[in-house]
């Protein structure tokens, strides 16, 4: 092991002409570091680096022709360790794996504003202040489910969607038929199948694109659904004519501002109600 | 020095003023400038290349001047070619407004020219060469007017360029002749083979079904970006804690940039020369020949650490290549670049956009002012990342199957109502990254017209199409319409729809414009606008000056392919620049007139194989050719002259000449398959036809010869098959047919294996100019 550790820089080495080596400080925690780091300064025949977990130095060698170890520690940086010539973009450094997440000596030196994260977009669920005021709605908790798949589909988040829709699964086998009005039992029986289908589908996938596919099926028997009765809160029937490539889709929403399940951040007020029902 | 150019009359006039200066005993300066023009050559990217620099610096020399000076610039041609320098949102007079043929003359080499002009304002401005494609390699420069009191902070004057190795005559050749090569380069092809692998095989057939070939941001392929004339550079003068503002200028031919700041927002205060409202954003794109103040802050460190040094980085539109120019000294902490954009996205957004007669439907979104980008759907920092399609489409065909009953519910749309009801769209609502648009820009002056002035309402439809390279405003270019005659004392509104498939920076010299953006009275003033695609904006001026003003989009192989238009005051004095105003005119639209030629040729085993062709806005003169080796195998060519009708262009009529001559049997005739026969052994005919292009960019013709036979014809050439590889198939009435396979090596070069009725199978290399 440690025989082909050290051979192997010689060997490769061989192929890299007017080579210069040299020893720099790149930051890293453990052996994940050390690929992601040798791998960012790697490029066939021109150069490649050697990086040790302890000492954090990388020996980097490289055709002095060709490029620079400038350029070589801005690739690294780029890929999320700071060293002596770059500090990595936060991003980058965020999205090393977690036992990658060096300490950050230099960059704690500074301090940077960041720009206000977190400000959730299109979560806003203003209908939920009068939620549990009638818990006498048969479908409540269908449409409660329904609608964090919705939300989840805004904003893009696939893993949300997925769970949501275990939660729709499970609350379509819970509703209870007796009591559901006549003309809307009926449409239950219709939809009953095709609604778990689509639900468990969507549970079943984190592609976003595979859940907004099922999701407008999903929509137009809810709506069916909802319309055949009277739900407790009004619901708002809205449409975008551009989803499914000019297709158009429908969906329900518990408010009345749009936020496109369909698009999410692309096109998120794409769109209109059509219909309150109420 | 050749001092020939200025006429005595004009050497007595600035002494005139100096005489009136002294008397009123005004601070009034007059500030000198000599530019010396000059061929040099420039290595940006390891091989030398020819440029052109002023006073031996790309970027031209930063021009400063403060508010009530008096500007005198020298310029002085050492070029073997005409040159000319325009004030890009100065307001001056006429004739110093530097566009040649239109303004003034062109400075004919190895003379001087003297631009002299009051400065009666202030802010960032830049300045170019009006002439040919010389901006495109280095005839650009800052120009800094500070007002009277600067506020009382470092400041640093920036120019944003972009540089290509190729002969930027060459670029816009390649562009009309529709050459594929800048997308190898940007590897952005999008063939069909990409398209099957990442899942979007039916976007790409919807794509060609409406007549479109790949989509792109941009339209060239760039080597090199520049900040001040470098990739990379470092002021490290500046300390932590420093705020700098940076008054940066888009000098780039044709490149939008991004603008990104490692230490944080950054803040917006002026805008084309204008203060605006201060407004904090994390980044912004700045269009082609705008300019925006921002004020940056190198963040503090603990005391006692070291400094750090922030990237302000700069990325061209198509996120191909970027720049950085890194504020402060130590070690350089780096802004997130911008990932790669996902153009199938880009691919299936515009499919939804395009109606098949080549409009563009906005699907009721009234779009205007940048704040509903069409393109987010292709950023990942935005969007999310590309996500693997497989899934997708096997997940599709479940449904298929197993949701029959839905389709009657989608089938049954809520019609054309449901249209109506769209939001305008902001893009900052999507993301914790805040993008400017031109919406949040506000004046903190009230900017408001006179009332009683009378309205002269302009209405502009911005027009062009890429498979032909031809743009245009309401389907006209340059050389084919009249000056707009305008009068002064009157306010000119013009409403701007941008129809065409990419966007567009419309500059009006002269002038500042109000954006009418929804602050009111508070309008920003601005001289560009970018307009993206489906936008609508709307603007007004008031006609205070004299002359000819152009008004063009600042894309330069946009503006020299004729989209703009002339902007002419009523009863203007005659420009004492222009001696001879039809001269001048002509030489004008020479620009947009012009011809561009390609050719190809492939040798191969079978015979030669090739064509030529001269093209314009509207004509086409293009002569096709086989040439076997033996009689056997027979020569031919067809010579079409034609013109192309239409927005689109979808359609040329044309007249044309068949040349034949072949070996055949004894006696053996051919038949067509109206059972018209041809001996083909020696035919010489001519023929009146008709070509248009068809759903999936199939080539329909009809052609009617002197003998009386009739041949209609399909064709496709460059079906793009592999980011490299290109089919092109053939079939006709005479029941010939060919499918043959390109592999292309260079811009120049290729393989090809084809088979051909004639003259059976073969395999060569293809040259191509």
């Amino acid at each position: 092991m440690a025989i082909t550790l050290l051979l192997s820089p010689f060997l490769s080495q061989a192929e890299i002409k007017n080579v210069t080596t040299v020893n720099v400080k790149i930051s890293g925690s453990c052996n994940i570091c050390e690929e992601g780091i040798e791998a960012a300064a790697f490029q066939k025949n021109i150069s490649q680096a050697n990086w040790d977990d302890k000492t954090q130095i990388a020996s980097v060698s490289y055709d002095s022709k060709r490029t620079s170890l400038d350029a070589i520690l801005k690739k690294v940086a780029l890929a999320g360790f700071d060293n002596e010539s770059y500090l990595a973009p936060d991003d980058a450094y965020a999205k090393l794996a977690g036992c990658c997440r060096y300490k950050r000596t230099d960059k704690d030196a500074s301090v940077v504003q960041k720009p206000a994260h977190g400000h959730q977009h299109g979560t806003d669920m203003t209908g939920n202040s009068k939620a549990e005021t009638e818990s006498s709605d048969p479908l409540k908790p269908l449409l409660d489910a329904y609608y964090s798949i919705k939300d989840a589909l805004v904003n893009s988040d696939g893993n949300a969607a997925a769970a949501s829709a275990a939660h729709l699964v499970k609350a379509i086998k819970a509703v209870q038929m007796t009591a559901l009005g006549n003309e809307q039992h009926m449409v239950w029986m219709k939809v009953m199948k095709d609604l778990d289908f689509d639900a468990d589908h969507i549970s079943e996938t984190k592609d976003v694109g595979h859940q907004r596919d099922h999701f407008s099926s999903l929509s137009e028997n809810m709506y069916k659904l909802i319309k055949a009765g009277k739900p407790s809160q009004a619901v708002y029937y809205q449409h975008c004519p551009m989803a499914k490539e000019g297709i158009g889709a429908n969906w329900l929403s518990q408010v009345a501002a749009i936020k496109n399940p369909y698009y999410g951040a692309q096109m998120l007020n794409c769109g209109k109600t059509t219909e309150m029902i109420k | 020095m050749d001092f020939c150019k200025i006429p005595g009359i004009r050497a007595v006039y600035p002494v005139l003023i100096l005489l009136f200066i002294a008397q009123t005993g005004f601070g009034q300066k007059i500030v000198r400038y000599d530019l010396y023009v000059k061929d040099t050559i420039v290595n940006f990217t390891g091989t030398d290349k020819r440029a052109i620099a002023v006073n031996g610096q790309i970027p031209m020399p930063t021009l400063t001047f403060t508010e009530g000076d008096t500007a005198e610039i020298y310029v002085h041609n050492q070029l073997n070619e005409e040159t000319s320098l325009h004030w890009h949102g100065l307001f001056l007079p006429n004739k110093y407004d530097g566009v040649p043929n239109l303004t003034q003359m062109p400075i004919k080499p190895h003379t001087t020219h003297l631009y002299r002009f009051a400065i009666i304002q202030n802010g960032t401005h830049w300045y170019h060469s009006h002439t040919g494609l010389q901006e495109q390699i280095g005839m650009y420069g800052s120009m800094i007017l500070n007002k009277k009191k600067e506020p009382d902070i470092p400041t640093v004057p920036i120019v944003l360029s972009e540089w290509t190795d190729m002969n930027p005559g060459n670029v816009h050749r390649l562009l009309h002749n529709a050459s594929d090569w800048f997308a190898i380069k940007k590897g952005t092809t999008q063939s069909y083979s990409e398209a099957i692998k990442q899942g979007y095989f039916k976007t790409k057939l919807a794509n060609e079904w409406k007549r479109m070939t790949a989509m792109d941001v941009s339209d060239v392929y760039y080597d090199k970006f520049l900040i001040n004339g470098k990739n990379e550079s470092q002021l490290s003068q500046f300390k932590p804690g420093d705020k700098v503002r940076l008054r940066i200028s888009n000098g780039g031919a044709s490149t939008y940039f991004w603008l990104k700041y490692a230490g944080g927002k950054m803040t917006v205060v002026a805008n084309d020369g204008n203060d605006v409202e201060p407004v904090e954003v994390d980044r912004l794109l700045i269009a082609v020949s705008e300019t925006y103040d921002v004020i940056v802050t190198i963040p503090a460190v603990i005391p006692g650490a070291p400094s750090v040094a922030y990237e302000f980085l700069v990325t061209a539109e198509d996120r191909t290549k970027s720049a950085s120019l890194y504020l402060g000294e130590g070690v350089k902490q780096l802004a997130s670049p911008l990932p790669k954009l996902k153009y199938f996205e880009g691919m299936k957004m515009m499919n939804g956009m395009m109606k098949m007669d080549g409009n563009l439907d906005d699907m009721g979104m009234k779009m205007s002012l940048n704040q509903m980008d069409m393109n987010v759907v292709m950023y990942p920092e935005i969007t999310g990342p590309a996500q693997g399609k497989k899934i997708k489409q096997t997940g599709k065909k479940v449904e298929a199957a197993g949701t029959d009953g839905m389709k009657m519910a989608h089938g049954k749309q809520d019609g054309e109502s449901s249209h109506a009801g769209h939001n305008m769209y902001n893009s900052n609502a999507l993301s914790s990254i805040v993008t400017l648009n031109y919406a949040m820009l506000k004046s903190p002056d009230n900017t408001s017209l006179p009332k009683d002035a009378p309205v002269k309402e302009l209405r502009f439809v911005l027009t062009g199409n890429m498979n032909r390279y031809v743009w245009s405003m309401d389907n006209k270019v340059v050389s084919e319409t009249d000056k707009i005659l305008i009068k002064k004392g009157e306010i000119v509104r013009m409403v701007l729809y941008n129809n065409s498939m990419m966007r567009h920076p419309m500059h009006l010299h002269g002038h500042d414009f109000r954006v009418l953006n929804g602050q009111g009275e508070n309008a920003p003033l601005k001289n560009v606008i970018d307009i993206m695609p489906m936008e609508t904006d709307t603007l007004e001026f008031a006609a205070t000056e004299s002359g000819d003003w152009f008004f063009h989009c600042h894309i330069l192989y946009h503006m020299m392919s004729g989209m703009g238009r002339v902007f002419s005051y009523e009863n203007s004095p005659a420009n004492p620049e222009i001696p001879n105003p039809r001269l001048a005119q002509r030489k004008l639209f020479a620009d947009d007139r012009e011809f561009h030629l390609m050719a190809e040729n492939d040798f191969a085993t079978n015979g030669n194989d090739g064509q030529a062709m001269l093209q314009n806005t509207r004509w086409s003169i293009g002569t096709e050719w086989r040439l076997g080796y033996n009689d056997h195998h027979g020569y031919e060519t067809e010579t079409h002259i034609g013109r192309y009708f239409g927005k689109m262009q979808w359609l040329m009529p044309f007249i044309g000449f068949d040349w034949r001559y072949r070996k055949m049997g004894m006696d053996e005739v051919e038949t067509n398959l109206f059972g018209q026969k041809s001996t083909k052994d020696k035919r010489s005919v001519f023929s009146a036809g008709v070509s248009y292009t068809l759903p999936m960019l199939l080539v329909g013709q009809a052609e009617v010869f002197t003998d009386g036979n009739v041949r209609f014809q399909l064709e496709r050439m460059d079906i793009p098959v592999s980011k490299r590889l290109r089919m092109g198939l053939m079939v006709n009435t005479d029941k010939e047919y060919m499918a043959a396979l390109r592999y292309i090596f260079t811009r120049n070069a290729g393989i090809t294996a084809h088979y051909d009725s004639d003259m059976g199978f073969g395999i060569g290399l293809t040259l191509n100019y």
